[in-house]
């Protein structure tokens, strides 16, 4: 019947609305885009010193989520990735060892949409599946319990 | 250091466990609509009663240690009283059940009697809190709701000392500190950190959890002067109100679903994770100190072979498996013992209540008790704790 498909909160008025559950960021689009183009810079500066840890922070920290910041957020995606490729497998994790608590978190995140990429499973699957082991063995089964609660979404 | 009493009581998921003041007898809700009453008899909890006045699962239930009342909140949108009188016809003492008048639309999810006992709070998925208080000239049970601003289903309680104040965890990601002040019922109470002038529905505190998880568990200290809760995002948290100072702990593995203070420095957290863990802590940090779950002796207690770590931590005893199967025909793996899912942990499945069991001379909570989805009731030694670094080795890749 079609009395399923209906959608029953378009008649409640006080459904419960997305924006409602999370604190929006409070810069700009146009600042968060601003920020994420010159962290993709200062990344590699600290990659050409092979400061990885270093590089991985900067890229990490306030990272752009919510709405109207797609480009912000996919630039920021392909730094991470591109952070996550240059760095050997040996080193991974050390430098994990040596992240903040919420930065493990966000790079859960960025894994998990890394994977989620279409296309993205050919070119830089068994990347993210390494980083993805070492990172749980470092943060444990709570950083991906933590990655699926947060709506903060990257 | 005592060994954890540890009690089988059903095949099915213990939902909530409620002791009476002497701690002679339980009431448990056994995930179906019938109050189940146990008594203790030598090391073992008979069934000495089973209640049937609800539709629905009962969700939670609270014994009045002074009144000796129960109180129970149902998916059926009901909650029962339940005191002690003599049957008009055979004299005999039986379990009479009062309706409360609760006005929700949807399940009630948690109860709690007041610390005075002369009201209670009933938790719901209609985005409100039932605050109830006896009318005598009317002889039943009303109902004052708080609703604002509630988002979405409350998932839990907790009663502030002073009869006043109570915090409640949501759905919505928030933990909040409301008053449920009742003119005919409470005095005015004294200031505290959480406020002055405390009408019905004033809003003390409101705290998100850190990574967007449901609350699952409030709890006020002792004094009442901090706050604690634990969501879904695998977190728990330790409010001070005065700054307001929050202190954050991110936890490895997977969520605490309920919490119980044990002194001013310490609560006992547990969940998802199976086994009751201990944290302390003061104004300038808190941390986890230890499991009151030694799962090392345990191990070695059970008969050997390799098991499964705690649940929730890395295994690969289900790749293994799988593994063998592929490449060696092996379905079974008695031969490793790599096909035992049995947990280190007493628990072998999530932890749905943690309550104070026994308040030591000292006025710290001597023990614990805990009821889980493996339909275990576990009475634990509070002081017991035992270091985490075992709960660190039995994480396997």
């Amino acid at each position: 019947m079609s009395f399923r498909k209906i959608d029953i909160d378009a008649y409640d008025e006080d459904v419960i609305q997305e924006t409602e559950l999370v604190e929006p960021d409070p810069r700009d689009p146009t600042q968060v885009l601003a920020d994420a183009k010159q962290k993709q810079a200062d990344v590699r500066s600290a990659l050409a010193r092979n400061d990885v840890t270093g590089a991985l922070s900067i890229a990490l920290d306030q990272a752009p989520y919510g709405p109207n910041v797609d480009e912000a957020k996919n630039l920021t995606l392909q730094t991470v990735v591109s952070i996550l490729n240059s760095t050997r497998s040996a080193d991974i994790p050390a430098v994990l060892k040596d992240l903040s608590v919420e930065n493990q978190d966000t790079l859960m995140k960025y894994l998990y949409k890394g994977m989620a990429m279409p296309g993205w499973g050919d070119v830089s699957g068994s990347v993210l599946l390494i980083w993805h082991e070492k990172l749980t063995e470092v943060a444990g089964t709570g950083c991906i319990v933590r990655v699926m609660t947060d709506r903060r979404t990257v | 250091m005592s060994a954890p009493e540890v009690y089988s009581i059903a095949q099915t998921p213990v939902t909530c466990h409620a002791f009476n003041a002497d701690r002679t007898q339980v009431a448990v809700s056994l995930n179906d609509r019938h109050l189940h009453i146990f008594e203790r008899q030598g090391h073992e909890w008979k069934n000495i009663e089973t209640l049937s006045e609800h539709d629905k699962v009962i969700t939670s239930i609270d014994w009045a240690p002074k009144t000796n009342q129960i109180v129970t909140a149902s998916q059926d949108r009901n909650a029962y009283v339940w005191a002690q009188t003599p049957d008009p016809h055979t004299g005999a003492t039986v379990w009479k059940p009062t309706l409360v008048l609760l006005r929700i639309n949807r399940a009630a999810t948690f109860v709690r009697w007041s610390p005075n006992e002369d009201k209670f709070a009933v938790a719901s998925g209609a985005r409100a809190i039932a605050i109830c208080s006896f009318d005598p000239e009317n002889n039943w049970w009303v109902a004052r709701q708080l609703k604002k601003p509630i988002r979405s289903t409350v998932l839990s309680i907790d009663w502030h000392p002073n009869n006043v104040l109570l915090a409640a965890g949501s759905a919505d990601m928030k933990a909040r500190v409301f008053s449920a002040y009742i003119k005919d019922v409470d005095k005015k109470p004294a200031p505290s950190v959480w406020g002055e002038k405390l009408p019905f529905n004033t809003i003390c505190g409101e705290y998100s959890s850190p990574a967007g998880g449901w609350v699952h568990a409030v709890g006020f200290s002792p004094s009442g002067d901090v706050l604690a809760f634990v969501s879904h995002d695998s977190s728990i948290s330790i409010v001070y109100p005065s700054g307001p100072t929050v202190y954050t702990i991110r936890l490895n593995s997977l969520p605490y679903v309920t919490l119980t203070w044990t002194a001013e420095d310490s609560l006992v957290a547990a969940g998802h994770d199976c086994q009751p863990i201990v944290y302390a802590g003061s104004e300038a940090g808190w941390q986890a100190i230890g499991t009151l779950d030694d799962t090392s002796a345990a191990g070695g207690a059970k008969a050997g072979g390799a098991r499964s770590g705690p649940v929730g931590r890395l295994n690969s005893a289900a790749f293994n498996t799988f593994r063998n199967a592929d490449t060696r025909g092996q379905t079974s793996s008695s031969s490793t013992g790599e096909g035992d899912t049995e947990l280190l942990t007493v628990h072998q499945n999530t932890i749905t209540s943690v309550r104070p069991y026994e308040v030591g001379a000292d006025g710290r909570v001597a023990r614990v008790s805990t009821s889980g989805a493996d339909g275990k009731l576990v009475v634990w030694d509070a002081g017991a704790v035992s270091a985490l670094t075992g709960k660190m080795s039995g994480m396997r890749i």
